[in-house]
């Protein structure tokens, strides 16, 4: 069992190296190894594209993991208090659904519907839908271990229900929310799949920017995007981590 | 009381009304979009024209005229089964070990499980594509071995083998996690009293360990299985000349042959397969989900 | 339990104070992006061009020479560009599409017909490449460059293994492609690949009769097993490496992989031919779309490109075939004797332009691709 656990720690780790070993290749062809250059970081930080695909990523990024906490919380809030019917069956379904599903029609929508011009904002919406799923499921999570006496308590001895909730419920769900809110993060920055759809010319973001450089011409620019961007997702996950140890688990 | 009720709304109505405007209108939209015309030049044709409202089963009919479509649904959830496999049988090792390990260690081995998870999966697919290149040390070694016993040379990227090799690779972690989330549960002594009464390690995981974890692997399962099965980007760049799936036949309907009906059709038909799928995983595992 | 929640509480009081801060900047921030990410007031020319399909020294003359700035989006394949626009891309004053998109950009009433008194140097363009099939009269477009599909290969290898070079045998026949097994990449592209294969067979690259595509679907199954992937583009790193020998590519793509591999000091090189069966090419044109909020900017670029100079600047960097006349003189000689790029009058009777399909045609197409991708 150590034997088989090793090789699929190294089947993880091992592509992953190449990745970041030819980064670093002095040759344009990525086949053989040639000699150490830093070259392609230099390239990568003078590419005006990418730089603004990767602003584009941010801005996204924030954006969609704020609305979506803030939603999301509410959702794990309501479905936990309430024990509403359809409003998880609302929230978790895009989360559990193929995401090209969530991308095709979010596209037909905003065209049919809404008329709009595809663009920042019609990515920032779709990835708010498929977050807001991922944080209230970690706060429900952190709900139901509760007791729920505490907020009885807080009702008997006369606090509103704002009150309860600034001074009980949100001290207490704060690192679900916090994680959630970094899991966001990591799924908005990450995401491919729905924003090759939403996203309308002009509108690049990391992943399709690397996408379209694997598919047209790979230079090792692209290992040294793909680091840098290793690197970033990494210290957010070990963030997320930090606030709540369930992230690591509560991919589910 | 009327209070409490107010709260209600205002907790559940933001993220209700947001929902149901962005998730559930845009597929009923789709529903709606795979009874129409095709517009001649992409898109769609106008619903109203011509005094008549334009709906039609036609994209339907097209569907069901021909098996390829079908067979192209059967093949990818062949391709998303063996997926699926493959990562329950690499995920339980790595999910037990860590299960076995002392508790400091068992954060970091889980974070090294997450790790890779942290890239991008393009650049998870990226690596396999130099790594299965016909002139990378990998495939020089595995041909070197193939033609040492007759054989001829094989080609490992952009074959079937690598979009399941980079399918495995991406969704790993969503196998390992739940996996081991339930494996943590077991208590340690329904082993010792297995052992007790005479079981030896392999009859003791098929008779104890295993049935316990079901739970655990039907949750990933469902976890891996439902995106493998919506996947186009792997195929695209992995895969050789007859690999495509359904998420590469829906994504052409888009991009390619400017087909919209005929993509919203495909993609209902996969929501339809999901949904099946999913009841099924949740009659298996009610237990898993409740907990998760 | 109830000290346990207060002091939790308390503990994080601060804390939350400095959270709800922190995410009000950042809210406010992003906001404050998003508006002036969209309200500039510069003079912007938005075009939306094919990848690398203009050098960067013709950028930064043609920005001096107008006091503005050339913002560009890329594609790199018509139906991305058509979906994009079908999908309400907008603000785009000039787009270089190939001849059946303009075509259905035109029929789709996407475009804004030029003005060519403000072009002067349209005298420039070669008439074999005006008053086309897709655009009669040239309303709505100028030319821009074309690219040739043909067969790219590795010159040593054909050799070894007696390969003919000048012909789509090569490329469909399984006599010839039992020596290349694994070996060969294909265009990733409907039209494309049943153009070759039509060509092949001795029909028009434009011929929509049913039978005839059924024909060349079975040639193209029967040749599928010894092909290596359908490819958009990577074929020009695997000729480059060495892993690919043969490959039914875009002229200029070619161009390049042979450029990269003399770079790169490969021991062999690539070459690339015109099958004499004939071949596709590809007219790309500069079009006015409808939403450009710059019409003026945009014709002073399409008669700044049609400068024989700048246009061959094209041309020198990526090996693009170029149907302006004043250019030639611009063009480094090895390129402008090269007959995959500058074709022959008699290979040129040889080539079409492909015509755009009506929606059932497409979907007709779209079946047979799906055929041949899974049988």
């Amino acid at each position: 069992m150590w034997f088989a656990a090793l090789l699929v720690y190294l089947f993880l780790y091992l592509p992953l190296t190449v990745v970041v070993i030819y980064s670093f290749n002095d040759s344009r062809l990525n086949a053989e190894w040639v000699g150490f250059t830093w070259r392609w970081y230099e390239v990568l930080f003078q590419d005006e594209e990418m730089i603004q695909a990767a602003v584009n990523s941010i801005l996204i990024a924030v954006g969609a993991s704020f609305i979506a906490t803030l939603l999301g919380t509410m959702a794990g809030i309501a479905i936990h208090r309430y024990k509403l019917k359809a409003l998880p069956f609302l929230v978790i379904t895009p989360v559990a659904m193929p995401e090209i599903l969530l991308g095709v029609s979010l596209l037909l929508f905003f065209i049919q519907v809404l008329h709009l011009t595809l663009g920042l904002l019609s990515v920032l919406v779709a990835h708010i839908t498929f977050c807001v799923g991922f944080v209230a499921i970690v706060v429900r999570a952190r709900l139901a271990g509760m007791d729920e006496s505490i907020f009885e308590a807080a009702r008997d001895l006369g606090a509103t229900p704002w009150q309860t909730f600034r001074l009980v419920t949100l001290p207490l769900i704060l690192p679900a929310v916090i994680a959630g809110a970094l899991m966001s993060f990591t799924l908005s920055i990450d995401d491919f799949v729905i924003t090759f759809f939403t996203a309308g010319v002009g509108v690049s973001t990391l992943p399709l920017q690397i996408y379209s450089m694997i598919k047209i011409a790979v230079t090792p620019e692209v290992n040294a995007v793909s680091t840098l961007l290793m690197l970033v997702t990494l210290g957010m996950i070990l963030l997320a981590a930090r606030f709540d140890k369930t992230v690591l688990r509560g991919q589910e | 009381m009327n209070r409490e009720r107010i709260t209600r709304w205002l907790v559940s109505g933001p993220p209700f009304v947001f929902m149901v405007v962005f998730f559930v209108l845009p597929a009923l939209i789709m529903v709606v979009a795979s009874f129409r015309f095709p517009g001649e030049h992409g898109g769609l044709a106008p619903m109203f024209e011509n005094g008549t409202w334009q709906f039609t089963l036609e994209t339907y009919q097209f569907f069901f005229s021909d098996f390829i479509y079908t067979e192209i649904f059967l093949k990818s959830f062949l391709i998303a089964g063996l997926t699926t496999v493959i990562c329950i049988a690499m995920a339980y090792p790595v999910a037990l070990l860590i299960t076995r390990v002392p508790k400091r260690f068992r954060d970091v081995m889980i974070l090294l499980v997450v790790l890779p998870f942290a890239s991008n999966f393009l650049i998870r697919v990226y690596a396999w594509m130099i790594i299965l290149g016909p002139q990378s040390a990998f495939s020089i070694a595995i041909n070197s071995v193939v033609t040492a016993f007759g054989f001829e040379p094989v080609t490992l990227l952009f074959s079937p083998f690598a979009v399941i090799v980079g399918m495995v690779y991406v969704h790993l972690p969503f196998m390992v996690l739940p996996l081991y989330t339930n494996l943590e549960k077991h208590d340690p002594i329904l082993l010792d009293a297995a052992q007790d009464l005479g079981a030896n390690a392999w009859k003791r995981f098929w008779k104890v360990t295993w049935p316990l974890s079901l739970p655990g692997v039907y949750a990933g399962s469902a976890l891996v299985f439902i995106p493998v099965l919506g996947m186009f980007a792997v195929p695209d760049i992995l895969g050789g000349t007859g690999d495509i799936l359904i998420g590469n036949l829906i994504k052409e309907q888009f991009l390619g042959t400017r087909d919209w009906p005929f993509g919203s059709m495909l993609s209902i038909m996969l929501t339809l397969a999901v949904l099946a799928i999913a009841a099924l995983a949740m009659r298996f595992s009610r237990k898993s989900l409740s907990y998760a | 339990m109830k000290t346990s929640f207060t002091t939790e509480a308390q503990r994080h009081r601060g804390f939350m104070k400095k959270l709800f801060s922190v995410s009000l900047c950042l809210c406010g921030g992003f906001l404050f992006f998003l508006f002036t990410n969209t309200a500039y007031a510069r003079d912007e020319l938005h075009l939306y061009n094919w990848n690398n399909y203009i050098s960067d020294d013709t950028v930064a003359r043609f920005e001096q020479s107008c006091r503005c700035k050339l913002v560009q989006d890329y594609y790199s394949d018509n139906e991305e560009m058509l979906a994009k626009l079908a999908a309400g891309a907008s603000g785009y004053d000039l787009i270089v599409p190939t001849g059946n998109a303009v075509e259905s950009l035109i029929k789709s009433k996407q475009l804004r017909p030029i003005n060519k008194q403000l072009l002067p140097n349209l005298r420039n363009i070669d008439p074999a490449y005006l008053n086309t099939a897709f655009d009669p009269g040239n309303r709505y477009s100028v030319p821009y460059a074309y690219t040739i599909t043909l067969i790219g290969y590795n010159a040593q290898k054909m050799r070894e293994l007696d390969l003919p070079t000048d012909t789509w045998a090569v490329i469909f026949e399984p006599k010839y492609l039992k020596k290349l097994k694994g070996r060969v990449t294909v265009l990733d592209s409907q039209r494309e690949l049943m153009a070759a294969a039509l060509k092949y067979l001795g029909y028009s690259a434009n011929d929509t009769d049913e039978a005839h595509w059924r024909r060349a679907r079975d040639l193209i199954i029967r040749a599928k097993p010894y092909w290596a992937a359908f490819n958009a583009s990577s074929y020009i790193k695997e000729l480059t490496i060495g892993n690919i020998w043969l490959a039914h590519g875009y002229s200029n793509d070619m161009f390049q992989a042979q450029l990269d591999a003399k770079n790169a000091g490969r021991p062999f090189t690539i070459a690339y031919a015109t099958p004499k069966e004939g071949a596709v090419l590809a007219l790309d044109s500069m079009v006015l779309h409808q939403t450009g909020p710059r019409p003026d900017l945009a014709h002073r670029f399409i008669n700044f490109m049609l400068e024989g100079k700048n246009s061959a600047e094209l041309t020198n960097l990526i090996g693009s075939g170029n149907p302006n006349r004043d250019a030639m003189h611009h063009i480094d000689l090895a390129i402008a004797a090269n007959k995959a790029v500058f074709p022959t009058p008699e290979i040129q009777t040889r080539l079409e332009m492909l015509k755009d399909l009506d929606r059932n045609q497409r979907r007709v197409l779209s079946r047979i691709w799906t055929e041949i991708k899974v049988r």
